[in-house]
């Protein structure tokens, strides 16, 4: 299964949601599968803070669908938000863990996932977390995408993915601040609120 | 800490337009995290470790909602990773409320890597902070916190000291 192919099914389902997107190479593989969602996702470069910045957005604009999209090297970074997540029991928080059980940007060195013991989606279950799952292929991955995004429960996916790139993408220009701006801009614009307003004086 | 001080820090964080606080609970502020949890004006968030804490704060940044991450001085440390990240990659700000261990007074000989740390980390970040050890300075910390933090767009800290929290 390719992530790319995922992503592809995936940004079919999404409309008005908001995503937070993981770091590497599933940036461009996102900017390029879902174009209709780019002012929508904030494609930040850090590993360990994707589900709980969602999760934190989540919080504050709960009449809003939120996905995350993770992996196995920035899940394995931080598993305490998976217990978190099971106390919290977000209503409208979809986590997507592409795990292609290595560290793909740098070369491909395996995760901890690779070695066939770590199970993110059981690691989830034991946090309590009772919707976590694991996806083989894209028809069930397209499957937990539509009823992950219409749960009132948190929804953690984790696809199982090949260690490729698609190839021949457009890379995306913009650096972590101007996507924030981008990002912040559209919660604005279709929220009708303010987040980073004029200052006292100009 | 006492009830007033308490109430001082609730005060200043309602002032500041705080709705969502996320908490690792500590010692020095033992007080504090039950009477955020039955305040029905904010949502509290326990964390697994401050590091998190701080992801979900920007988390809420970024819905438009204020958030503050309430930890011991040590969670500072346990931050560095994301407030790097956020702060300095993004621009993605979160405002801090600490207990100062460490400081003088402490009588834990572990809370003592606490005190050393602290400013230096802070300083390394470049992250704008004040400590305060006088009840009266809690509330107009805590808010003048936060309106630097929503004009630079980078994190803020305030450790509370002295008598506030012995």
């Amino acid at each position: 299964m390719k992530r790319f192919d995922c992503m592809t099914r995936l940004a079919a389902r999404l409309d008005n949601e908001l995503v937070i997107l993981s770091l590497g190479a599933s940036v461009d593989e996102w900017y390029n599968a879902a174009p209709h969602m780019r002012t929508a996702s904030l494609f930040q470069q850090q590993l360990g803070c994707v589900t709980p910045q969602a999760f934190g957005l989540a919080a504050g604009l709960p009449d809003r669908r939120i996905v995350s999209l993770d992996t196995d090297g920035g899940m394995m970074f931080n598993l305490g938000i998976l217990a978190t997540l099971g106390n919290e029991q977000p209503k409208n928080l979809f986590v997507v863990v592409w795990d292609n059980e290595c560290y793909q940007s740098i070369g491909g060195p395996p995760t901890h996932t690779a070695s066939g013991r770590v199970d993110i989606a059981a690691i989830a279950r034991g946090a309590g977390v009772e919707h976590a799952y694991t996806a083989r292929t894209l028809d069930e991955f397209d499957a937990h995408c539509e009823a992950g995004l219409k749960a009132d429960t948190p929804y953690v996916v984790v696809a199982k993915v090949a260690g490729t790139v698609q190839p021949d993408i457009r890379r995306k220009h913009s650096d972590g601040r101007e996507d924030k701006y981008i990002f912040v801009r559209h919660v604005e614009a279709t929220e009708g609120i303010t987040i980073m307003g004029p200052s006292e004086h100009n | 800490m006492k009830q007033s001080a308490v109430e001082a820090v609730i005060r200043g964080l309602k002032k500041a337009g705080v709705s969502i606080v996320c908490y690792l609970p500590d010692s020095l502020f033992k007080e504090l995290y039950p009477a955020l949890d039955a305040d029905p004006d904010i949502r509290t968030i326990q964390v697994t470790n401050e590091g998190e804490g701080a992801a979900i704060c920007g988390g809420v940044f970024l819905s438009g909602k204020r958030a503050a991450l309430v930890m011991e001085n040590s969670g500072l440390r346990a931050s560095v990773e994301p407030l790097a990240r956020m702060g300095l990659g993004a621009g993605i700000p979160v405002v801090m409320l600490m207990s100062y261990r460490g400081d003088t007074g402490e009588n834990n000989w572990w809370a003592v890597p606490h005190g050393i740390t602290m400013e230096p980390v802070l300083k390394a970040l470049r992250i704008p902070y004040v400590v305060e050890r006088e009840e009266d300075r809690i509330e107009r910390a805590i808010t003048d916190a936060f309106e630097l933090a929503y004009a630079s767009y980078y994190h803020t800290a305030v450790a509370l000291s002295g008598s506030i929290v012995r």
